[in-house]
């Protein structure tokens, strides 16, 4: 049994123990420190770059899933089979939810050939990339609306020379002007513009080469009229949202054998998801947590070592100390309960100096790299629990050797 | 209260037995002031520490209040040391750094006296001493007599029925010697049962009775 009084005690023993031993405590407070600030700092980063990369998967939606025509595989009969594979009336079996009870909601994808096609506005040209799509593209990708309005199904189903564009388009074409409203031409046919996209960032995916098409060029415009005015009768790509990440592969099974069967098998269909740069992300960060960490334990085993040291000597240089406590009544676990409380109270100390640590530091790092970082919570609770278990596993040997010394052996020394 | 019967203990030098103690038998009445005197090595701070709980005897029977203390597990002595007995040591023994105060704190702490209660008590004992008003002071701020008071103080907070003194006098000047001396026979008078080891004939001499420890024995005067 402990007595619970002896805490206050305990605490006020520590803190003078620790400081008669200036240098040595220090020391051991240094160590944990780091370790801990080492940890906070990992956390940190890795958060950081988590957020970073997912915030760029997110332009896309991370519970999108496309199911396209597969124009690469052997299928002898390649060239004389015609078209997408995908027509109106499969896209309207998905959107009608007659199909796929995975899918969310789902919009087409009508695109040309050649992806990236001149469009005009007065004098201003602008090699923009075309695509046809439904009312719940934007919301889907996860695109905002600066100004202006998102399509209407009325847009769709009147096959409206609408447009909704991209900032970069609209800055080429219309310069700083408010592009609602304004027109362009396409192909000799006159656009107007009821809406501006806000701007997206794939910095990060283009520069890794996983992405080479300008999102910030794109100009939306309904997927009829796309089919209606330059004489495409199929749609290329239908993109989907699954009602959950844990069900895309499920939707585009389901894509996928709604599209075999209404196709006589006549198609092989290429199926994307997020999945698989989602899981590359994670492998990335896990590897950097792995090392970042495997430091941070490094010097958190020195630290407790350092702890372990400092506790044997401290018990050696008060052995009368203890004899005289037992003689007052202290029982043995009273004993290993204050040399305990000790050697957490000095990896607390240095949980707690390396937790501030790690925190100035990660804001540092984010000021000077421009490179937006914030201390994780879950990280710091994390990391100050840590502390007091190497103090608490690092105190243990020493105030049990405490604990057990005779009180008349013990009263004889020194 | 305090009976000894054929009590025997010995160290060990390697593999050789060193007896100190001798098949002691020894009774001690409740209210008794005794002192127990005889040269260095004679074994009697063995059986001071015997009769104090702070050491196991190997053969023979020990009783405290009752209590069959030779059989008692050696972990559990802390709880006879705590209840039944108050220890005053030549060199006052006080824990340094600590004031006065957590010093005569420390057996209610151990024994889970209630802090309220606790804080009444330690100044009821300092009062006795006469150090009330010393109570924040450490070992290094307080003199040698000054020191032996306070760990009177912290040996009677419990209220224990015996005291236990291992050479009480032997640090101090014979003023400060008499003034412990004058404490103890207060105590005593007040029905503690005290239990002191001295060299000293004089303050053997306030004792009412003297053993004499010769090679382990006691011997009969």
């Amino acid at each position: 049994m402990i007595h619970a009084g002896i805490y206050k005690d305990v605490m006020a023993q520590a803190f003078h123990a620790l400081r008669d031993n200036k240098l040595r405590t220090v020391l051991s407070i240094l160590g944990i420190a780091i370790g801990i600030s080492a940890v906070m700092i990992v956390g940190a980063i890795t958060k950081g770059i988590n957020d970073y990369i997912y915030k760029e998967l997110n332009t896309y939606g991370l519970k999108s899933v496309w199911i396209y025509r597969d124009w690469d595989n052997d299928d002898p009969n390649r060239v004389i089979r015609q078209g997408s594979g995908i027509d109106n009336d499969d896209y309207n079996i998905i959107t009608s939810h007659k199909c796929c009870p995975a899918i969310k909601r789902a919009t087409a994808v009508v695109y040309s050939r050649e992806n990236i096609m001149p469009v005009r506005a007065g004098n201003h040209f602008f090699n923009a990339s075309i695509e046809g799509v439904d009312v719940d593209y934007t919301e889907i990708n996860n695109d905002q609306l600066k100004a202006g309005r998102n399509f209407r199904k009325d847009d769709i189903v009147r096959r409206k020379t609408v447009a909704i564009i991209s900032p970069k388009a609209a800055k080429n074409l219309y310069g700083s002007a408010n592009p609602i409203g304004k027109t362009f031409r396409f192909s000799n046919k006159k656009f107007q513009i009821i809406g501006l996209l806000a701007e997206k960032n794939r910095d990060l995916l283009n520069q890794i080469g996983a992405d080479s098409y300008d999102v910030n060029g794109r100009i939306l415009i309904p997927y009829t009229s796309y089919q209606t005015y330059f004489g495409v009768k199929d749609i290329h790509t239908v993109q989907a949202e699954a009602y959950e990440l844990e069900r895309t592969e499920e939707a585009l099974q389901q894509l996928n054998a709604m599209l075999q069967r209404t196709h006589n098998y006549k198609y092989k269909y290429k199926q994307e998801s997020m999945q698989g740069w989602m899981d590359t992300a994670d492998q990335v960060l896990a590897s950097i947590s792995l090392v970042g960490l495997l430091g941070a334990g490094i010097s958190l085993l020195i630290g407790g070592m350092n702890i372990m040291n400092i506790m044997s000597t401290t018990v050696v240089e008060r052995t009368r100390e203890i004899g005289i406590r037992k003689a007052l009544g202290a029982q043995n676990s009273d004993i290993l309960f204050q040399f305990l409380m000790e050697a957490i109270t000095v990896s607390a100390i240095g949980g707690i100096i390396g937790l501030s640590m790690g925190i100035v530091i990660t804001y540092l790092v984010a000021w000077f790299s421009g490179f937006p970082l914030s201390p994780s919570w879950l990280m710091a609770f994390i990391a100050v629990a840590v502390s007091v278990v190497v103090g608490l596993i690092s105190g243990f040997y020493p105030a049990h050797r405490a604990a057990r010394l005779k009180p008349v052996e013990a009263l004889r020394y020194g | 209260m305090i009976e000894l019967q054929d009590v025997s203990k010995a160290y060990y030098l390697g593999q050789t037995p060193v007896p100190v103690l001798k098949q002691i038998s020894l009774h001690i009445q409740k209210g008794e002031f005794v002192a127990i005197m005889g040269s260095s090595g004679s074994g009697k701070s063995t059986l001071l520490n015997i009769i104090g709980c702070l050491d196991t005897v190997d053969s023979g029977r020990y009783s405290l209040s009752g209590t069959a203390v030779s059989d008692v597990p050696e972990k559990s002595l802390a709880i006879l040391r705590n209840r039944y007995l108050g220890f005053i040591f030549q060199s006052f023994n006080l824990i340094p750094r600590i004031s006065a105060e957590r010093n005569v704190e420390l057996p209610m702490i151990y024994a889970g006296v209630d802090p309220d209660v606790r804080k009444n008590r330690m100044l009821a004992a300092l009062d006795i001493v006469g150090l009330k008003d010393r109570a924040q002071h450490t070992s290094a701020d307080l003199s040698g007599g000054q020191q032996q008071r306070v760990a009177i103080a912290r040996a009677i907070v419990n209220d224990p029925d015996i005291i236990i003194a291992d050479e009480p006098t032997g640090a101090l000047d014979s003023r400060n010697s008499q003034e412990v001396m004058r404490l103890f026979q207060q105590l005593n008078a007040s029905g503690k049962t005290i239990v002191m080891v001295t060299h000293e004939d004089d303050i053997a001499r306030y004792a009412h009775r003297v053993l004499i420890v010769d090679d382990g024995s006691i011997v009969n005067l």
